[in-house]
């Protein structure tokens, strides 16, 4: 465990700028909050359905996901993060988590304490108002999401995530010329999107042969964005980025 | 319950293509397809492609071998 510096802070920073305009002074105090850090290694839980935590996650290295569990160890991954991302912000006004929040890879992680983030949001209510815009547009994300598995195809669903993901990591300066990492397993990916392993190997394979996208796994490389946007029938608005990427 | 094995050939739109169709006393409840070299270490093995009534749903496993499948249908057809 080790106290974060404010050069830590940048992917947030990046983060909410490129959703929202803060104020030199919102900026600073966004660089100033207390905050802790720890690595965590993949595949562990960083907050439990029901928790009550008193700190929010700021991830600052790797992805994360948010989940649900059911009967015969199902699970549904509910959304992705990566760094910039605070996956549990509604723990700061919603008392008991109704979800799971995992690490997908090994992460850096900074803990925010809520009491700062309180003081934040009365002091500067720019910031108050980025940390909100952020906590809409993770639900017009959410609305994506559902629209894609139920009613799109599986190939759709991969195109749109890996359209989404790549304006995310490009939006904190993770991802730049249609490249950009990608961590995370098949299993996770189809646990995303509601789709089998089998599935999700057979519209890969399917993607690579139309020249959509590279042929590594741990690299997302996309060959085509025009005809991956129109494959997954991706419209970037409801990320709300005030910044667009070069697409 | 009787379980009949029919070979088919499937159009998964992929090198996925030998096939059986599953029929529980006559009436057909499952199609399985047998995973080709494509998926690298699940290679051969069966996989749940559809299920119809009682098996459908999210639910699709992949079976090391065709007896592992019946036993799983018979085990939900219950």
């Amino acid at each position: 465990m080790a106290a974060g510096s404010s050069a830590e802070k940048a992917p947030l920073i990046r983060k909410l700028e490129s959703i929202a305009n803060l104020s030199d002074a919102a900026r600073e105090a966004v660089s100033a909050l207390p905050m802790t850090v720890r690595v965590v290694e993949a595949r562990q839980d960083l907050a439990r359905d029901k928790d009550q935590p008193a700190h929010c996650c700021l991830l600052l290295t790797g992805w994360a996901c948010r989940y649900k569990l059911l009967n015969e160890g199902r699970r549904q991954i509910l959304s992705l993060h990566v760094p910039g991302d605070i996956p549990d912000s509604q723990s700061l006004h919603l008392r008991v988590l109704d979800h799971g929040l995992a690490t997908l890879t090994q992460c850096r992680v900074g803990f925010l304490p809520h009491e700062s983030l309180r003081e934040l949001c009365v002091r500067f209510p720019d910031a108050a108002s980025a940390l909100w815009r952020d906590t809409l547009i993770d639900a017009a994300i959410f609305r994506e999401w559902m629209t894609g598995i139920g009613r799109r195809t599986a190939h759709g669903r991969i195109a749109h995530v890996f359209c989404e993901m790549y304006l995310k990591l490009h939006a904190v300066g993770l991802a730049e010329n249609h490249r950009c990492p990608w961590p995370i397993t098949q299993t996770d990916l189809g646990d995303a999107l509601g789709l089998t392993n089998v599935h999700v190997n057979r519209m890969l394979q399917d993607l690579r042969a139309q020249a959509l996208i590279g042929p590594r796994y741990s690299e997302l490389v996309i060959y085509d964005w025009d005809a991956l946007c129109a494959l997954g029938e991706f419209d970037e608005t409801y990320l709300h980025m005030e910044r667009k990427a070069a697409a | 319950m009787n379980l009949d094995l029919k070979p088919v050939r499937v159009a998964t739109g992929s090198g996925d293509e030998e096939g059986r169709l599953i029929f529980a006393d006559g009436y057909l409840v499952a199609v399985l397809v047998q995973l080709s070299d494509e998926h690298g270490a699940e290679a051969r093995k069966w996989f749940f492609e559809a299920g119809f009534g009682q098996l459908a749903g999210p639910d699709q496993p992949t079976f090391a071998d065709l007896d592992e499948a019946k036993a799983w249908i018979t085990r939900r057809l219950r």
